[in-house]
């Protein structure tokens, strides 16, 4: 094993499948020579030159437009967007084109693309570039949605999602790029991946059980962790890593164990991928719990510039915290 | 390109051959002088910026350095409080030249509840001043031309005459569907808008010919039913004239135009770039020598309307305002988080 950075997984594993794969192309704004906006395509135009690694104009619709063309001729394109906030310039073409090509022409062509992009705030950068819209995403039927935690299962899931026949919307985290894992040495990696659709109990327990995603499973980690030392509760994570689709049985299974649920997301609390999953405990495992099941959200502003107000906004350890213990007692709101 | 429109003309001497050119276009000598230091303001306020970043205490800089020229250009053909203007990020020059002040920047900056721009809720690069008529948008590139294109149509629904709405953007900013959506609405209405890309051949680190696939984004004006015009936009003059024809064109009714302010982008592109990495050095040394500050100070040595003793006392003080508006603006307390949720809808009255 080694230890490598989110970001280093996520640049050698898109080299590996440019070598691997000469269908494999990369397109995106200031992907090449400025080696992305996070540094995420570092060294690849140098590589594989600018006819695979295209630095394209400020126009979100038109190259992933670009792509669900491109791919429904059997190129693998992975398109990233600066920010997934950028993504809505180019939302019709992901939700009325790409997701619905393959079912509305009855299986004539596929699109093969990749569109990456970071999603996440706590970085100071505002509403507009510190949104998060994976609940949009993975509302719409043709769609996959993949959510990485760890370096281990960004290269596990990006490597799947390049070589899936449909459109994956692959989301990053920008507070997650520094964050680092273990991942195999070169020599034992065995071209691994990780299926798309499931999900991984990150932690087991046997008192409550974290339903987290992408920085909130660190998050929750480090909260499961923290309470266990100090409280003794056993906490249980399941990281989603896929929100489309979604692995219910590994979360109904974790919640019969337990029998209490706490949600966290990074996201808005109404309407967002919390809903769902509570639904989905409601609907399979209701006899299951001695607890209301709980969601832990953003607070529902467009997150502001100022630190101090950001952080307010955000979910945080704190909040995670208090949910649990109120869980635990059966608090209800 | 097409010039159908009252243009800069290159030769004055038929009427006064002696008079300087800021006299020749109605300027005065003050005019120039506050125009001057009002440019030096900016970059002033813009090394600050970079400074405070470092110590952690203004997260996002973006720079103005190379475009001042355009913005207080534009500045002089605006009239402040009247005429609609909807800038973007690149815009702090502007910002000044309409009458905000390097305090109010600073607290923008720095996420202050007396931001005047957004209270502490957006950051630094979206600059809004009602008061002004300085709207500001989103951080989606090229988005908010569309607004300006709006408050045009509005003054028309209303049946205000007499007023134009200024828009300005990159010419990255060209590419984006929205500006293209938005300039031919104005185009097909006859809309009293102003264009004004100020091209600086990079977007980020894309160079020009990967953005725009014409030499000249004044070319795109022909497509959308406008004249498209270019300028120097390091010479502040020749920015004014153009802009102000243009504005006067929009106000008249005679329609919309999109102005090129060709210049460079002195600095890098925000505080998270380094152009080193992608410019050459050969490049970024020879732009230095088309800096918009120098090149008008150059005049107003010539024309003897400072003395170069002068200008050294008008830098040095204009530092000393910005140290104290650093000092000022730092010493405010952050936002309550009370207001968290002030503003999400709106309660208050507003005047048209
Ligand atoms: C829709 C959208 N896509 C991408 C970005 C990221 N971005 C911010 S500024 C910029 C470059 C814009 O270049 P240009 O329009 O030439 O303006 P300049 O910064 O050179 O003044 C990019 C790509 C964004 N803010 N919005
Ligand atoms: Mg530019």
């Amino acid at each position: 094993m080694q230890t490598i950075t989110y970001r280093q997984a996520l640049n050698e594993t898109l080299r590996q499948e440019l070598r691997r794969d000469p269908d494999v192309m990369l397109m995106g704004e200031e992907i090449g020579v400025f080696e992305g906006s996070y540094k995420v395509t570092a060294g690849l135009l140098n590589e594989f030159g600018p006819k695979r690694v295209l630095d394209t104009p400020i126009a979100e619709e038109g190259f992933v437009g670009m792509a669900a063309g491109a791919a429904m001729l059997g190129l693998r394109p992975v398109v990233e967007i600066m920010t997934i906030n950028f993504s809505l310039l180019a939302i019709d073409q992901i939700v009325n084109h790409a997701a619905k090509i393959h079912y509305m022409f009855g299986g004539q062509a596929s699109v093969p693309m990749v569109l990456r992009t970071p999603g996440g705030g706590g970085i100071q950068l505002a509403a507009t570039h510190s949104q998060n819209f994976e609940a949009w995403y993975a509302y719409v039927p043709g769609l996959k949605v993949v959510v990485p935690s760890t370096p281990y299962d960004a290269r596990g899931l990006l490597r799947s999602s390049i070589r899936d026949n449909d459109p994956v919307i692959f989301i990053e985290n920008l507070a997650l790029y520094n964050t680092k894992g273990e991942v195999p040495d070169e020599s034992d990696d065995n071209d691994y991946t990780v299926p798309i659709g499931v999900a991984e109990v990150k932690r087991e327990g046997t008192d409550l059980t974290i339903i987290a995603y992408s920085r909130m499973t660190v998050l929750a980690l480090d909260v499961a962790r923290r309470i266990e030392d100090e409280e003794g509760i056993s906490i249980e994570v399941v990281d989603l890593r896929s929100l489309r689709p979604l692995d219910r049985p590994t979360i109904i299974e974790s919640v019969k164990k337990t029998g209490r649920a706490v949600i966290i997301e990074e996201d808005w609390h109404s309407y967002g991928i919390g809903a769902e999953i509570a639904a989905t405990i409601q609907e399979q495992a209701f006899d299951y719990l001695d607890a209301p099941v709980r969601r832990v959200a953003g607070v529902e502003v467009p997150l502001p510039y100022a630190k101090v107000l950001e952080r307010a906004a955000l979910p945080s350890d704190k909040h995670l915290t208090k949910a649990i213990r109120e869980t635990m007692q059966g608090v209800r709101r | 390109m097409s010039q159908s429109m009252e243009t800069p003309s290159t030769n004055h001497t038929s009427e006064q051959p002696t008079l300087p050119r800021h006299l020749q276009l109605g300027l005065s000598d003050e005019q120039v002088i506050a125009a001057l230091c009002g440019m030096q303001r900016a970059r002033e306020v813009d090394d600050r910026l970079w400074v405070l970043s470092r110590q952690g205490k203004a997260h996002f800089v973006i720079t103005s350095a190379g475009h001042e020229a355009i913005q207080f250009g534009c500045g002089w053909a605006i009239r402040v409080g009247h005429d609609y203007v909807v800038p973007y990020y690149r815009d702090m020059a502007l910002a000044l030249a309409l009458g905000q002040t390097s305090l109010d920047l600073l607290l923008h900056a720095m996420g202050k509840p007396t931001d005047p721009a957004s209270g502490g809720r957006q950051m630094f690069g979206h600059f809004s001043s009602r008061k002004l008529r300085l709207v500001s948008g989103s951080s989606s590139v090229g988005s908010h031309i569309v607004h300006a294109v709006g408050l045009a149509l509005a003054f028309r629904i209303t049946g205000e005459t007499d007023i134009a709405s200024i828009t300005f953007f990159g010419e990255g900013a060209t590419s984006e569907g929205a500006w293209h959506e938005g300039i031919s609405i104005a185009g097909v209405h006859q809309l009293p808008v102003v264009f004004v890309c100020e091209n600086n051949s990079y977007a980020i680190s894309v160079p020009l010919k990967k953005e725009v696939p014409v030499p000249d984004v004044a070319t795109k004006a022909a497509g959308y039913g406008m004249p498209g015009v270019i300028v120097d936009g390091t010479d502040i003059f020749a920015v004014y004239e153009t802009v102000r024809a243009a504005m006067k064109r929009a106000r008249s009714g005679g329609g919309p135009t999109l102005v090129e302010c060709k210049t460079h982008r002195l600095r890098p592109h925000s505080n998270s770039d380094d152009h080193t990495k992608y410019r050459p050095a050969d490049e970024i040394a020879a732009m230095q020598e088309h800096d918009p500050i120098q090149r008008l100070l150059a005049y107003v040595v010539e024309h003897n309307l400072m003395t170069q003793e002068e200008w050294d006392a008008a830098r040095q003080s204009i530092r000393q305002e910005v140290n104290e508006a650093t000092t000022t603006a730092d010493r405010v307390p952050d936002p309550p988080l009370e207001s968290l949720f002030a503003h999400l809808y709106g309660t208050e009255e507003h005047d048209a």
